[in-house]
């Protein structure tokens, strides 16, 4: 028996020296390979932004390091408008760009936000109560929360005081820099509907009435009477603040309702659209119209409570790409046109001599249209004290960059190139129309709320809304799309317009990708 | 079966809480600014009265020089000019000039030691003129009561008509051709031209016509 003990024992201990040590001690024949080097590269969703034909300006390699670029061209520079008066320069072709390496499965439009980028480094660990920057887009109100951003840094900052647009600088309560803040850092103000910033701090239950919200530390200022929008996944709502509350604070005191669904802590945002985006703001012109011509600063009757420019002047974005045609915003939006075009008057001038007598269908060649004429639309040409009206023939739709018009109708004179053409039609329209303002653009188009998502045009008038790319990748042959961006000032019916005289708006629109 | 879960969730989180990458451009600074139409007027050798300056209220200016004051005496048959200047001092082109005539008022003249008792606003009363002129003051077009070419028949027109016709409820539009303007930075000039007829009758002695002139302009 022992020695059949001792004999299992060697065994083992032979099978464990096989198992070990065989490798090494007996093999005759081996196999090895190796991968080396292996890399794992990241792609890029990068963007480029073009006006007209200027110089592109890129999302990568931005002062604000982290491939946002606040400060593209701007895209129209108009002054001497007058009310129901086309501008042939009223408008200007944005072309963005996808040019990074990845798909973007989201392209949006909307507002800028309030804000600017630093115009001075910030030093870091020093106390800082005024943040210098670029001329500010928008205007700030004392509270508000100015976020300073550069790369992967940010820090938060209070507005001490109420700042005007094109201040160049913000008084903020004294904080230390967590950075140096280099020049071009971003600087926003998240109080203006900018940014989801706000979250709950305690669950709301769903059909439970609340008469007042745990929140955690306010960024923001709300007062008595605005309304508050939760925000989860899909569930919305809209509750009334029935007090103010100032930066920090952890509750919110609301008109009772009850909740439409539950709203979890933490991730349920929730904005204040009282608190409007105030992107656009108006000025007085400094410099007349014309040479020696009055300006706004002279006249006293033009005052800028409320921007009442931005509140007046009529937005419209056009999308043309590859002959494919959607108005985004503007009239013609909402609901969208069935040929895709927004109301967007042209003054154009003839390319030719134009005869006069009947016309019936005939063609009307005319510079590049910077507005879109509709089949049936009465076109007004005018020269010197001469005056005629033709009709654009049915299934004449004629868009954006068209260089002829087809008309009917009979001509009492002949014109020649100096003639003006304009639409009578989409000007009547737009001159009754109060709802696509700039700043109505601005409240229901900003960053949080009521982004425009590019959905690709299919055909005018008509998108897909399930494309799982809304702009391609740089190599791909949907990395391009063109906007046309104008204004119109409006000539109401009846309603005298000299308190617009000699104003100026300065707004921005922001275009965004996501992956 | 538990490790299975752990991965489902964290392939959930990871769609839905940390960033995906995004890009973002802005188009800045964004201007449109509105024009003015503003207008000044310039009596005689008087200071330009600006419809925006002192006195004035939503661009209109009621404090204007006068044309003429009761130290201008009035004699049959002589007529008493006012040169008037209106310019065009905003950034936009004019579309419409139009002149109107408050109701004439009789008034006694100060210091007349009898007055007549006539009324100068009547259809018997002052003669009255709107001449446009070159900057030389030359006549080129008679608004009143000619309305045509050259200088102004003087006689065939009254105080009365022009007011009863011209009220600022219906203002006289002096479009000449086309842009009527003045465009951004012209000049207008006119005359108003006043005198007591030839054949006045003794009842209108110390008596004065009171009335004002509207001057209008519309892009």
């Amino acid at each position: 028996m022992v020695k059949l003990k001792s004999l299992l024992l060697g065994l083992m201990v032979i099978g464990a020296v096989a198992y070990f040590g065989g490798g090494g001690t007996f093999a005759s024949f081996s196999a090895e390979t190796t991968n080396p080097g292996s890399t794992i590269a990241s792609g890029t969703l990068t963007m480029s932004d073009q006006v007209n034909s200027g110089t592109v300006c890129a999302s990568a390699g931005a002062a604000s390091a982290n491939n946002v670029n606040p400060s593209c061209a701007s895209a129209l520079t108009l002054t001497n408008l007058a009310p129901g008066v086309p501008s042939p320069l009223a408008t200007a072709k944005i072309t963005i760009q996808n040019t990074g390496s990845i798909d973007a499965s989201h392209f949006y439009m909307f507002a800028a936000a309030v804000g600017s980028s630093l115009s001075a480094a910030l030093t870091g660990g020093a106390s800082i109560t005024s943040l210098p920057i670029a001329a500010l887009q928008g205007s700030i109100n004392s509270g508000d929360s100015i976020l300073v951003t550069y790369g992967p840094h940010t820090q938060t900052f209070v507005a001490g005081a109420a700042v005007a647009g094109a201040a160049t600088a913000i008084p903020v309560t004294a904080q230390n820099a967590n950075f140096a803040y280099p020049i071009g850092s971003t600087v926003t103000d998240t109080s203006g509907n900018s940014l989801p910033n706000n979250t709950l701090g305690a669950p709301l239950t769903s059909g439970t009435s609340y008469s007042s919200f745990t929140i955690a530390a306010l960024q923001g200022t709300i007062s008595a009477g605005d309304s508050i929008v939760l925000m989860s996944g899909v569930n919305t709502q809209t509750y009334i603040a029935s007090a103010g509350a100032s930066p920090g604070a952890t509750s919110i005191s609301v008109t009772a309702q009850a909740a439409n669904a539950s709203y979890p802590s933490g991730t349920t945002t929730f904005v204040d659209i009282s608190k409007t985006n105030n992107n656009c703001y108006d000025a007085k012109t400094t410099v007349g119209g014309t040479a020696g011509s009055s300006q706004g600063t002279d006249l006293n009757f033009n005052p800028l409570t409320g921007n009442p420019y931005c509140s007046a002047l009529l937005l419209y974005v056009q999308e043309t790409t590859g002959g494919k045609y959607y108005c985004w915003a503007g009239k013609g939006s909402s609901p969208e046109t069935a040929n895709g075009m927004c109301a967007a008057p042209i003054s154009v001038n003839p390319t030719g001599a134009v005869s006069s007598g009947v016309k019936s269908s005939t063609s009307l060649p005319v510079g590049a249209l910077n507005g879109n004429v509709a089949a049936g639309d009465t076109l007004v040409i005018t020269e010197g004290s001469k005056t005629d009206t033709l009709t654009e023939s049915a299934g004449g739709d004629a868009y954006f960059g068209a260089s002829s018009l087809t008309v009917s109708g009979t001509l009492a004179n002949s014109y020649t190139t100096a003639a003006t053409i304009t639409d009578s039609t989409a000007q009547g329209a737009l001159n009754s129309d109060t709802t696509d303002t700039i700043s109505n653009f601005d409240t229901a188009h900003n960053g949080t709320l009521g982004k425009i998502s590019l959905y690709p045009v299919t055909a005018n008038g008509t998108v897909s809304t399930t494309n799982p790319v809304q702009l391609g990748n740089a190599s791909s042959a949907t990395s391009t799309r063109t906007f046309q961006l104008g204004v119109y000032m409006s000539a109401p019916s009846g309603t005298n317009q000299n308190p617009l005289q000699g104003l100026s708006s300065t707004f921005g629109i922001t275009w965004h990708l996501d992956q | 079966m538990s490790l299975l879960v752990v991965g489902a969730l964290s392939s959930l989180t990871a769609a839905s809480t940390y960033a995906l990458m995004n890009t973002e451009s802005t188009n800045v600074l964004n201007t449109a600014s509105s024009g003015t139409l503003t207008l000044s007027n310039t009596v005689n050798s008087g200071s330009a009265c600006f419809s925006y300056g002192a006195g004035s209220t939503g661009n209109t200016n009621p404090g204007c020089d006068a044309l003429f004051t009761s130290a201008t005496l009035n004699y049959p048959g002589t007529p008493v000019t006012a040169k008037v200047k209106i310019k065009d001092d905003g950034s936009l082109d004019v579309g419409t000039l139009s002149i109107a005539m408050s109701p004439c008022a009789v008034a006694a003249t100060p210091g007349a030691p009898a007055p007549g008792g006539g009324n100068p606003c009547d259809a018997a009363g002052d003669n009255f003129a709107l001449q446009e002129t070159d900057s030389s003051w030359n006549p080129t077009f008679c608004w009143y009561p000619d309305y045509s070419a050259g200088a102004c028949t003087v006689s065939a027109g009254t105080l009365n008509y022009f007011s009863t016709n011209a009220p600022p409820a219906n203002p006289y539009n002096l479009s000449l051709g086309y842009p009527s303007g003045p465009v951004h930075a012209a000049t207008r000039y006119f005359q108003v031209i006043v005198q007591l007829p030839t054949g006045a009758s003794n009842t209108l002695q110390g008596e004065a016509a009171v009335f004002t002139l509207n001057w209008h302009i519309e892009t």
